[in-house]
């Protein structure tokens, strides 16, 4: 057995959301149908008068938690630093928002929120008493492009294993581990212009280690040349399996991220199998949520499928 | 391409309709939603237009309706503690005397947004959504 427990993003059901083919207890009542007790929210997409919350809002929620037999493990939230059209937040502003979702991760029953890397390693390090006042744990995502090497996360591990352990912690997104773009996001860029065989061209081009300068100097369209810029940013500088050791005890959650799965076996894009097994190796207990994305490409896809599959790959990897 | 499927969600599904004051028919609208995952201050939209019949409808005939309140186009940017919840639609009503005619009409949305949140090098998503649909008109 396995300390290690499936748990559910409810953002996995964007599309059912926000085309209204599911509300609010419909997805927490599908999350408990397929078996996830965990749930994750991500509020700025779920409640309906965020960032502040009604009384009777939060009183539903709990409510519809405790129906569905779900344990609230993370309200997620964002560095909205753009809010404004004339400037950057402040630092008082990022607090304040900050000090917010976790006011209402906590009338929500909610123990953890989990932030973004804007946040900033001074403004993270001013949450510590706050986090221990209310205690709520707070975190911050690590999503590809970034990964452990970006400098600032030195600092936020400082903080994390220093004067913040226990209260400071990040969530490793799998999207980091990303070493080739997905189906869905090549079949959208099929359907923006490029040729499939130039794009199968770009893509081994990229496997391969080439620099995007041989595609931006050779015989691409505009969108071609976009795409590949795009894909040469995002998936070149996946995280190292051995860099997890150095990590994984300021991991207090983590984001199973995938963009689509066709069997129950194997992603080519993120490699599931090495990452199930050195977690597990290096004794991590707790939450890995299910976090499907594909929906930022493709409507047409059925989640719960998608769900069905992630969940499948998983089990066997913990299993193994 | 991050985020281009949400555009679908930009146009609602209703009709347009005449819009009668008193009997009067002052203008006609139709609802959007906002095309993301998530919702967003209205400060994140940075420009909003249309078109009816590929005419642009003037900026002056707008009115906004969200959250029970009406703003003009231009006041978006202006509104950072004003929230539109990614399930909400905002109203658009275009004062026209007489309304227009009913039947099939070609409505396209246009709408520059930004993604609030930083990049993960320091610099703002911004998305243009242009959307055309033929609506039809009750």
């Amino acid at each position: 057995m396995s300390d290690i427990k499936i748990g559910i993003s409810l953002y996995s059901f964007s599309t059912e959301f926000i085309h209204e083919k599911l509300d609010f207890e419909g997805i927490l009542k599908k999350a408990h149908d397929m078996g996830y007790q965990g749930v994750e929210i991500v509020a700025a997409q779920m409640v309906p008068e965020y960032p502040y919350p009604s009384d009777e809002w939060l009183a539903e929620c709990k409510a519809l938690l405790k129906k569905y037999e779900l344990e609230p493990v993370c309200w997620s939230a964002y560095i909205d630093m753009g809010i404004r059209s004339d400037r950057d937040l402040t630092e008082e502003e990022i607090i304040q928002f900050t000090v917010n979702d976790l006011i209402y991760a906590k009338k929500a029953g909610f123990p953890m929120v989990r932030t973004q890397h804007a946040i900033s390693p001074k403004i993270f390090r001013q949450m510590i008493p706050f986090c221990k006042e209310l205690g709520v744990k707070l975190t911050i995502e690590m999503h590809h492009p970034h990964h452990p090497e970006v400098p600032v996360w030195k600092e936020y591990f400082e903080i994390m294993k220093g004067e913040g352990k226990g209260w400071l912690g990040f969530v490793p997104d799998f999207s980091i581990f990303q070493t080739m773009p997905h189906k869905l996001y090549l079949d959208q860029a099929v359907s923006f212009g490029c040729r499939p065989e130039k794009l199968a061209e770009i893509v081994e081009l990229h496997r391969n280690h080439a620099d995007y300068s041989v595609v931006a100097n050779g015989d691409f369209n505009d969108i071609e040349k976009h795409t590949a810029e795009e894909m040469f940013g995002k998936f070149s500088a996946p995280a190292k399996m051995e860099q997890w050791k150095d990590m994984i005890d300021c991991a207090f959650y983590m984001h199973g991220k995938f963009y689509y799965l066709d069997n129950d076996d194997h992603d080519p894009c993120i490699p599931f199998e090495e990452i199930i097994a050195e977690v597990k190796r290096l004794g991590y207990k707790g939450y890995i949520a299910s976090e499907y994305e594909g929906h930022h490409f493709d409507e047409t896809i059925d989640s719960e499928e998608q769900l069905r599959h992630f969940v499948a790959l998983m089990n066997k990897n913990l299993n193994a | 391409m991050d985020f281009q499927a949400y555009n679908k969600i930009l146009i609602c599904k209703d009709d347009i309709k005449n819009v009668k004051v008193g009997g009067v028919t002052v203008g006609y609208q139709f609802k959007i939603k906002y095309p993301s995952y998530r919702g967003v201050f209205l400060s994140c939209v940075e420009d909003l237009r249309f078109k009816l019949d590929g005419e642009e409808i003037p900026a002056s005939k707008i009115s906004f309706k969200l959250n029970g309140k009406d703003f003009l186009l231009s006041e978006l940017p202006e509104c950072f503690k004003e929230y539109w919840f990614v399930r909400t639609p905002a109203v658009i009503f275009v004062r026209q005397d007489g309304g227009i005619a009913p039947g099939e009409h070609s409505l396209n949305v246009y709408m520059k947004h930004r993604v609030p949140y930083t990049g993960y090098f320091g610099q703002y998503l911004v998305l243009d959504s242009d959307v055309t649909e033929t609506k039809t008109a009750v």
